[in-house]
């Protein structure tokens, strides 16, 4: 059990209070560069699928549809167990904390899991650019776009969903071992819940594109 | 004019110089002004590199065949664009004097993110030597737009590692902005309300929306270009569904926006320096602080001016040269209120207010040609010409280096605590002005004439106009070493300086010259606005509500 | 905000149900409600790409992962709460987006020959 903990606002901040508002504000600003970030390839996508309309169609079919359905679920489970470890952690419940930590990076491995296999399952039907690559005819030329698309996105959001999985790491056996999250300054965990939540929002964006559009 | 400051506690603590002289307590430090010094050091070795290239260039361009290789010439100008935009202009003001002066402009301790701070100097050294391996290896030849298809599927050069260098170096770009937007709205003093900010951290914070919203998009467009490149896929070749032209605009969407980055604090520099050195406040400070802002955003309305040739459609062009024009606006209105600050003032013409002045002369010009291509019609004829070489090297050199040095100067004595030699200054300001201006001003009659840009020959009737700006660059060249020379000497043997060798007003010249580790040792209460010189009598008084008598 | 809801169940209990956003306050009933509101919305929107609703079901589906993403910022990422300038960084991000994104597109709409076919 930790010892008893106290906490001084670095020397810039007036009180603990002032520390964890520009700990928050920062990590929304941070948030507003990675929309833009991610924006900009769901921009590229948007394009393509524009003036593509019938090849992102035919490309789109061999999206694994249940791997993408059950990550969001997942995801969105995820979201909810975090925001559920910062209340438990903001009121005292340590454990409670703790237990609700580690049932979001259970979550997060799953999605990683399942879409480790949906890569497998990707590659076995040679929709994989430049590496394993069938072009159909219908799709061709723009269908491997889509394909080139999804790689990059869903790569992208994984390495992401990788860095939240490291910070929840290190908030537990770092900070919280030590007893630094307390209701009195629960500051990082909070800031580190936003960014989890900002990764499932990420997919929101991503799962109608792969896997729903064109499938009517 | 040197005088007590208000704050004898901040006294007895040792400067930040002498706050830990081992190497470990510069490498891990979290003091933004040693972080400042050593990305000057950084800056400083870059803008030598990239003048190098520069120095290639337009050796080769004094004969009309060309001393070096095409190829070579390809790598050189293109090494002098990419080392200048993103290893020199758009760090230099924000990183080096930004970093050193917003935290105590307002009043504040240190920077909100400390740590943020150095990852941001280690992040950007890190594309540095990125930039230098690709350099080492053989460089690159795209130009530095790296347009597609020629960079994803043609170039022999090193575009792969230069787009992940630039990469890695838009992540400094966002970390720093992200400290001073959370600063400037957080760490305020009591008593500084945003309408008492200093225009340069006004600067500052304009600057830092626009590295925060720009560079993502561009880091983007890097991974794209990567995997295009390693990978071989079609996101930008026509024949397999792609379109060249999606790269240039999620560059443009980036690089607009980075010239207003790299101008931006300069435009901030400029009012600090033209106020103390006329003894005025700044004309129309709410139009000024405005413009900044409005220039910012504006600024993200513009960017396919660059592709007016490039086959975008004509609506949209009409659409973007209107915006063009637009944008113009608050930075003629900055102009004007500069030159009106300058009216009835006791100006005094020392090294920094020669730059600053020189920067309204020659900003003035590199905006109004900017006009000038903005204008559909023209740019046809002028585009990619030597007439756009001119106008943004009126704008980066004679606008943003000039206000660069305008702020190494007038800051030199609070950042070492020593005098740099006026004369010597004064004279290098005034080579500047001249070589700069022998350089740059036969490239809008080259321009004009018809010559393109990174071409490595040319028709042998321009050669008198090519090595007129051979000649001056090679003024630009001495006027650009000698600051090393005197500002190095001024660090052993230069006078020592007061608080406020000036009489400036600014909160930074309340603090000992230089500061020490935490900047104040309590936190200043401010009850003035900035620029408080009473033109009548010569007196000023500082931020914190000291009054000074001439 | 605390938000008591009386319901006169069949045994005549009250149940009281918190809705503070704040960490330090918060029950859990306001984020379970939200996460299976956002899972019924998942499902709907699976449920339009099935309705064979051509280029609308795009509408619907981005419009509906728009609002799933507000009620993860204001609920979850607590954005609700005393006004404060972290709506407009969250914000910014997407509105410079759509300058991104519509802009482009006032190209790409009026360019003739693009895309380029066979």
């Amino acid at each position: 059990m930790p010892s008893e903990y106290t906490v001084e606002p670095h020397i810039q901040y007036a009180s603990l209070e002032h520390q964890g508002d520009s700990a928050q504000d920062c990590m929304w600003v941070f948030l507003a560069t990675e929309t833009v970030f991610f924006g900009a390839i769901i921009f590229t996508y948007f394009l393509y699928r524009v003036f593509y309309s019938a090849e992102f169609d035919v490309a789109g079919k061999d999206a694994v549809f249940w791997c993408g359905s059950v990550n969001i679920g997942i995801l969105l489970t995820s979201s909810l167990t975090m925001v559920l470890a910062v209340n438990s952690g903001a009121q005292g419940r340590r454990r409670a904390m703790i237990w609700w930590l580690i049932a979001t990076m259970a979550l997060g491995f799953i999605f990683m899991a399942v879409k480790g296999y949906e890569y497998y399952q990707d590659f076995t039907d040679r929709v994989v650019p430049a590496v394993n690559f069938l072009m159909k005819p219908e799709e061709a030329p723009a269908g491997e776009l889509f394909w080139d698309f999804y790689w990059i996105a869903t790569a992208l959001h994984a390495i992401h969903l990788t860095i939240g999985l490291a910070l929840i790491a290190y908030v537990l056996l770092w900070r919280i071992r030590r007893g630094e999250i307390t209701p009195e300054y629960y500051q990082p965990l909070e800031v580190i819940a936003i960014y989890w939540s900002f990764v499932d929002t990420v997919w929101l964006f991503l799962y109608p594109s792969i896997y729903l559009l064109g499938r009517s | 004019m040197s005088v007590e400051a208000a704050q004898p506690a901040d006294f007895a603590q040792p400067s930040y110089l002498d706050s830990g002289h081992t190497i470990r307590s510069w490498l891990l430090t979290t003091d933004h002004k040693r972080i400042a010094m050593m990305f000057l050091a950084s800056i400083t070795f870059w803008f030598f590199i990239g003048g190098m290239a520069a120095t290639l260039v337009r050796l080769s361009l004094a004969t009309p065949d060309g001393l070096l290789q095409p190829d070579i010439f390809n790598r050189a100008f293109t090494m002098h664009g990419i080392i200048m935009v993103w290893l020199f202009l758009i760090p230099s003001i924000p990183a080096t004097l930004g970093n050193f002066f917003v935290p105590i402009m307002i009043g504040a301790h240190d920077l909100a993110f400390p740590r943020l701070n150095l990852l941001s100097l280690y992040v950007f050294n890190l594309s540095g030597l990125v930039v230098l391996y690709a350099v080492l290896l053989g460089g690159v030849d795209t130009g530095w737009y790296f347009y597609t298809p020629y960079s994803t599927l043609y170039s022999n050069s090193y575009v792969f590692a230069a787009a992940m260098a630039i990469f890695i170096n838009g992540y400094s770009s966002i970390l720093t902005g992200l400290n001073f937007v959370v600063t400037v709205h957080k760490l305020r003093a009591p008593g500084m309300t945003w309408s008492r900010l200093p225009l340069f951290v006004w600067a500052i914070y304009a600057v830092s929306v626009v590295m925060l919203l720009a560079t993502p998009a561009l880091a983007m467009d890097m991974i794209l270009l990567g995997a295009d490149r390693i990978m071989g896929l079609g996101m930008f070749d026509p024949s397999r569904g792609g379109d060249p032209l999606l790269w240039q605009h999620m560059f443009w969407f980036y690089s607009h926006p980075a010239v207003y980055i790299m101008i931006l604090p300069g435009m901030g520099v400029v009012s600090e320096v033209i106020s103390c050195y006329s003894r005025r406040p700044i004309f129309g400070y709410g139009g000024m602080a405005t413009s900044m802002m409005a220039i910012a955003v504006l600024g993200f309305f513009v960017w396919a001016h660059h592709m007016f040739t490039a086959g975008i459609s004509i609506y949209s062009a009409v659409v973007f040269s209107l915006m063009s024009f637009v944008v113009g606006v608050p930075s003629a209105i900055k102009v004007f209120n500069w030159t009106v600050s300058l009216h009835k003032g006791s100006i005094i013409f020392d090294a920094p207010m020669i730059y600053a002045i020189g920067f309204i002369l020659l900003f003035t010009i590199g905006g109004l040609t900017g006009l000038m291509l903005a204008t559909l019609a023209v740019d046809i004829h002028v585009h990619d010409t030597y007439f756009v070489v001119a106008h943004f090297h009126y704008i980066m050199v004679g606008g943003a280096v000039s206000a660069f040095f305008a702020g190494l100067h007038y800051w030199w004595p609070k950042i070492t605590g020593r005098l740099y030699p006026e004369a010597v200054a004064r004279f290098t300001a005034l080579l500047t002005f001249v070589g700069f201006n022998v350089t740059f001003f036969p490239q809008f009659v080259l321009g004009y004439l018809g010559m393109p840009r990174r071409y490595y020959a040319y028709p042998p009737q321009w050669q008198s106009w090519n090595v007129l700006s051979s000649a001056g660059a090679s003024i630009l060249a001495v006027a650009y070493a000698l600051p090393l020379f005197y500002l190095g000497w001024s660090l052993l043997y230069g006078k020592r300086a007061g608080p406020n060798p000036w009489g400036a007003t600014g909160l930074e010249w309340t603090t000992p010259s230089p500061p020490p580790e935490h900047n104040f040792a309590v936190t200043p209460v401010v009850t003035l606005g900035p620029y408080s010189y009473d033109p009548e009598d010569g007196s000023y008084r500082t931020q914190d509500g000291t009054h000074y008598a001439l | 905000m605390a938000v008591s809801l009386s319901l006169d169940l069949p045994v005549g209990a009250v149940v009281k149900l918190n809705l503070e956003v704040d960490a330090r306050k918060a029950g859990p009933a306001l984020f379970v409600i939200a996460w299976a509101f956002l899972l019924v919305l998942t499902g709907i929107s699976i449920w339009t790409a099935f309705l064979g609703l051509g280029s609308w079901a795009a509408v619907l589906e981005y419009g509906i992962a728009a609002v799933q993403t507000g009620i993860l910022f204001t609920f979850f990422m607590r954005l609700k709460g005393p006004p404060s300038v972290k709506w407009v960084f969250a914000g910014s991000g997407f509105f410079w987006l759509s300058v991104l994104i519509g802009y482009s597109f006032l190209d790409y709409a009026t360019r003739s020959g693009w895309p380029w076919h066979g």
